[in-house]
């Protein structure tokens, strides 16, 4: 489904350049629930990012879904991550003017459904996080979970075939966290492949496999490993 | 406090250069638009001798045709004829009052250096002096008896002073015009009349007088006004048949000192008007009008339909700017909730942060007030270049520059109003929440 | 492209979309209204004299002293100028058109009648005096020479032959020829009717500003006017040589006799100038107004998009995230200034029609014709997208990976 060899990823401001990723190698397979841990900064996001078409990488190379997408144009990415790849944030990322059926329905327009299957589909997405008898009210109104379930749904209602999530837990308290986790595990249960990034060493656990990140490296393959180097409690982490 | 606000004002207008450019050169340029079209229309409207101004009255009586109205609405002639303005003088039943028409006669200078010139002047009655009041730099009006004994007198304007005797004392000697030498009894100083009003028949922003003759002298020359002339009928043949006839050629003032006097000299007119009837003149219905200096400026529209067009539209134009403020204001300090939010976590009252950006918003208006104020002297510059007749009423004077200033402030704030109230509404917990 | 979600949003944040939407809608108004005045004005500016304006030049001359025999200067002056090389024609007249003077009196078919059947500008010239003009005889003939007479204010002497403008032909003899008919142009108790010989094709009246009549109600007499010791002439030149000509005819006029002032030489084109100067100064006013009004609102436009892009680079990166492309999120701003504008125009011609209902109340001005609105419909919309192009461009680079950078 996802598969980097040697991906490298430099950022170059003013005269520094940030090795963000370096031989970057890593191969998901369809249908597995990867979870992504690795100390602040150590290119975590940056990971997500280029798995999730939002950077270019500077070198190596990145198939997805057996597509080489390093000759992709803006456009021809923007299209990729429309069909393929559904996005959840740490912040949720809901646009604040728009209702929830209108918010789950901003990557269907971009697809370009018809009306009547942009409906099914947002009502099918919400009804799955639970929220179909909301969806007529404003982001502001939910609490910190609910966003997260309606970010979910948003990012389901494409089916897209790899869901790409950067610490979804983060801004959520440790029930709620579960809750979405239930609702990841669920999903991926129905074949969906999930990469999702995480400094909760509890969550990371319940993930088939664990990669473990640091300085831009993956050093650690795991299946089903306990969590070993995480540094879930640094107040830096909280703030991706 | 107020210079910590003043500061952080100005601060935060030099963060945001584009933004703040923006919202001054748009204050400045609508109030650049609204004070130069003001300007010019409270110049024009505003009263030219506001310390008699409603003592000061303009007689008209209908002498018109039975069959035709002079106009369509009902007014009278705008001027009287020779026959009543003679008669009205004769009476003198004002307080003061004088009959006047426009004459331009050639001028043949002592010094031969000069060439002959024609000069545009009045002929009027003594009164006029002390009703109109212009002041004299050298000499004095001439006297009642000399209207009476149509004495070949003249006063002199500044500028034809200037011109024939280089603005030396000319008083007692002799101008020479058209044949005839005038004995020069007085020459005025500057008259800065912005509005020729007390002649509006032909123009309200003329060129001033150069000079002053006796109307009794002016009538000798059996010349015909340079002014305008309106006949219902034929005047008939001969400069006598034409003094006996109903055309109108002759402006008539009469001050009258109170308003019992008004009433009076209003029953005098009556009578005079019934009486000429009986004679078989005046076949209209009595229609006598006694409009003071401003009824008659409004009455002769001195402030143009096209100013007056101009300045609602620049006011429109004001509003359009303002509005454009508000929204940036807007912008700018929603931009600014997160500051807000955090200066009142850290103790702000609401107050206080209304106090702050109230003064941004001051600030932003008087930047805008000297910038258009700048705009204003430019577009009255333009206005003047265009107008060439509007000249005297075209320029700034203290009252405006400081109502420029007071406005744009005033716009500034009020634009800034919404904004303020807006940012002062931010909780505290803003800051905190995502 | 997608209205209704983008409406929902803009209907969260009213307040900036009622003040852009104000905007707009106030500089439709007064855009189409002072468009329409301009436009107005043009048209007045532009409306023939009926005479040659670009090679004719008036001249006036006033004697003094005893002993000025104003009829024979005259006599000597029009002989001495249509001497000199370069002059075409050269008449005696008593004012020219777009001098703003002259005079104008009532005719009358019969001498029962108690109202004028019209009112006309005289103009009084001599045998060359179409020729001086340049005005085009439709009908008839011009004066004779022997038809000219002398007209003075001290005695009425009624001129037997006439010339009269079309207008004037046509709203005293409606569907009939002018030419041969006899009216009243004086007094009809003391002087008989004078027959028209001719009729020109258009004559002005010297008066062209508001609340004058019958603009072209214009009738010609053969009579050389004498005033005081006033007289004034008219010239015309072969064509490009007016200039050369007129200074030829200061020197010579005033050398020809010292004790008369020759008055400044005004030539038709100053003299039209001068005569439309209020409209012309009216309709740079108007210009100027209306580019500051579309520069502050293309200005206030780019400042609140701006401002907008900026506060919505994330949700701008979150839609990147979720598939939009470039082109989409540049459709999305444009599409919300669209909409806003459209909204704006809809208020802005309402107030537009208002303003000119308002303006036809208090100043008896025309009806703006309907079709000012959908131009100004179509300009502002461009002007809108126009100015939101910058800031949309932006809105369509701002990297999809802001979702994930920023909070
Ligand atoms: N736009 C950028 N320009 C320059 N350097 C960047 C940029 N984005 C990220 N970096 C750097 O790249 C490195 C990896 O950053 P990344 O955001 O991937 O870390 P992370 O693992 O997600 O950390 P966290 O757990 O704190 O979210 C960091 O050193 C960061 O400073
Ligand atoms: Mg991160």
């Amino acid at each position: 489904m996802l598969k980097m060899t040697h991906l490298q990823k430099v950022y170059r401001t003013h005269l520094i350049e940030t090795y963000a990723l370096r031989d970057f190698s890593i191969n998901v397979a369809e249908g597995e629930f990867v979870a992504v841990t690795g100390p602040s900064g150590s290119g975590k996001t940056t990971f997500l990012n280029i798995a999730g078409l939002l950077e270019e990488f500077t070198g190596g190379s990145y198939l997805l879904d057996g597509v080489d997408v390093h000759g992709l144009d803006d456009n021809g990415r923007s299209r990729l991550r429309n069909e393929k790849i559904g996005f959840i944030f740490q912040g949720f990322n809901l646009i604040p003017d728009l209702n929830l059926f209108d918010n789950v329905d901003v990557p269907l327009r971009y697809r370009g459904y018809g009306a009547a299957e942009r409906k099914r589909r947002i009502e099918e997405a919400l009804g799955r996080v639970g929220l179909s008898s909301r969806m007529k009210h404003y982001p502001s109104e939910l609490s910190g979970g609910q966003q997260q379930r309606v970010a979910i749904a948003r990012a389901l209602a494409g089916s897209p075939r790899l869901l790409l999530a950067d610490e979804p837990t983060g801004n959520l308290d440790s029930l709620m966290a579960r809750g979405v986790m239930e609702l990841l595990e669920e999903i991926n249960g129905q074949g969906t492949t999930i990469v999702m990034v995480t400094h909760d060493p509890e969550l990371a656990a319940r993930a088939h496999r664990n990669v473990h990140v640091i300085d831009g490296q993956v050093t650690d393959f795991d299946a089903e490993s306990s969590p070993r180097h995480v540094d879930a409690g640094a107040p830096v982490a909280a703030i991706s | 406090m107020f210079a910590y606000y003043l500061q952080l004002g100005l601060r935060s207008l030099r963060r945001n250069p584009v933004l703040t450019a923006l919202m001054v050169a748009g204050i400045a340029l609508g109030i650049a638009a609204s004070m130069t079209t003001l300007t010019v229309m409270h110049l024009m409207g505003s009263d030219p001798i506001p310390w008699k101004s409603d003592r000061l009255h303009y007689v008209q009586l209908d002498n018109w045709g039975p069959d035709q109205p002079y106009s369509e609405d009902g007014r009278p002639p705008d001027q009287v004829t020779y026959r009543d303005a003679t008669a009205l003088m004769a009476a003198g039943k004002a307080d003061k009052q004088t009959a006047m028409f426009k004459v331009v006669l050639p001028v043949q200078p002592e010094n031969t250096q000069l060439k002959p010139f024609r000069a545009l002047g009045r002929a009027t009655y003594a009164d006029f002096f002390s009703m109109f009041e212009p002041p004299f730099k050298y000499g004095a009006a001439w006297n009642r008896d000399q209207d009476a004994g149509h004495a070949r007198v003249i006063v002199l304007g500044k500028e034809l002073n200037e011109k024939l005797f280089g603005g030396q004392d000319s008083s007692g000697r002799t101008v020479r015009m058209d044949g005839i030498d005038y004995r020069i009894v007085g020459v005025l100083d500057d008259w800065n009349l912005r509005i020729k009003y007390y002649d509006l028949t032909v123009g309200a922003f003329s060129s001033a007088d150069e000079f002053y003759m006796p109307f009794t002298s002016g009538v000798d020359l059996k010349r015909r006004s340079s002014g305008n002339n309106s006949c219902w009928k034929s005047p008939g043949d001969g400069w006598d048949a034409y003094l006996q006839s109903d055309c109108v050629w002759i402006q008539m003032w009469a001050e009258l000192d109170t308003p019992a006097r008004l009433a009076d000299y209003r029953s005098f007119l009556d009578s005079y008007v019934n009486e000429q009837k009986k004679l078989g003149r005046f076949a209209r219905p009595l229609n006598n009008r006694l409009l003071d200096v401003n009824q008659w400026m409004r009455d002769q529209k001195v402030v143009s339909r096209d100013v007056q067009v101009q300045t609602g539209l620049a006011f429109a134009f004001l509003l359009v700017c303002l509005i454009n403020t508000v929204g940036l204001l807007l912008a700018k300090f929603t931009r600014k909730s997160g500051e807000i939010g955090l200066r009142r976590a850290l103790g702000a009252s609401r107050r206080e942060v209304f106090t702050q950006f109230f003064i941004e918003s001051g600030v932003i208006g008087l930047s805008g007030g000297v910038l258009g104020l700048m705009l204003t002297a430019l577009g009255l510059m333009t206005v003047r270049a265009l107008y060439t007749s509007y000249k005297t009423v075209a320029h700034l004077d203290w009252a405006m520059v400081a109502a420029t200033v007071v406005l744009a402030v005033v716009s500034a704030l009020l634009a800034g109003l919404y904004p303020t109230w807006r940012a002062c509404r931010v909780q505290p917990a803003a800051q905190l929440k995502l | 492209m997608e209205i209704r979600p983008i409406l929902s949003a803009l209907l969260r944040s009213k307040v900036s979309m009622i003040l852009i939407g104000l905007q707009v809608a106030l500089t439709l108004a007064i855009v189409c209204n002072a468009l329409f005045i301009i436009g107005q004005r043009f048209e007045r500016m532009q409306r023939p004299s009926g005479m040659n304006e670009t090679d004719t030049f008036a001249v006036s001359s006033v004697g003094f002293g005893e002993g000025f025999d104003v009829r024979a200067v005259q006599a000597a002056d029009l002989a001495l100028l249509r001497r000199l090389p370069g002059v075409v024609a050269a008449t005696s007249i008593n004012s020219t058109p777009l001098s703003g003077s002259g005079w104008s009196s009532g005719v009358q078919l019969t001498a029962e009648q108690k109202t004028q059947s019209a009112n006309a500008a005289f103009y009084m010239v001599d045998d060359h005096g179409l020729d001086a003009l340049g005005a085009k005889l439709i009908a008839g003939r011009n004066f004779l020479p022997t038809e000219v007479g002398i007209r003075t204010l001290d005695e009425t002497v009624a001129p037997a032959s006439i010339i009269i403008s079309q207008a004037l032909a046509k709203s005293l003899f409606p569907g009939e020829s002018a030419v041969g008919k006899q009216i009243y142009i004086d007094d009809p108790q003391t002087t008989p009717k004078a027959t028209i010989v001719g009729v020109v094709e258009r004559l002005q009246t010297p008066w062209v500003n508001d609340g004058y009549a019958d603009i072209e109600n214009s009738l010609i007499q053969p009579q050389m006017l004498v005033i005081g010791t006033a007289s004034q002439y008219l010239i015309r030149a072969e064509p490009g040589r007016r200039d050369e000509v007129m200074k030829a005819v200061e020197t010579q006029l005033a050398a020809a006799n010292p004790s008369r002032i020759v008055g400044k030489l005004r030539d038709m084109e100053a003299q039209r100038r001068d005569a439309y100067a209020n409209d012309r100064a009216m309709a740079i006013i108007l210009g100027a107004v209306i580019i500051a009004l579309l520069a502050i609102t293309a200005l206030g436009i780019v400042g609140m998009a701006s401002f907008w892009v900026a506060q919505r680079t994330r949700q701008i990166g979150t839609r990147r995230a979720l598939g939009a492309t470039r082109g989409d999120i540049l459709r999305y701003f444009q599409t919300e200034n669209f909409i806003i504008t459209t909204l704006g125009l809809i208020l802005g011609s309402i107030l537009a029609y208002a303003l000119s209902l308002w303006m036809m109340q208090a100043y008896q001005s025309p009806r703006l014709p309907w079709h000012y609105v959908p131009i100004g419909f179509l300009c502002l919309w461009a002007l809108g997208q126009i100015a939101v192009l910058g800031p949309a461009l932006r809105a369509s680079r701002v990297p999809p990976a802001v979702a994930t950078r920023t909070l």
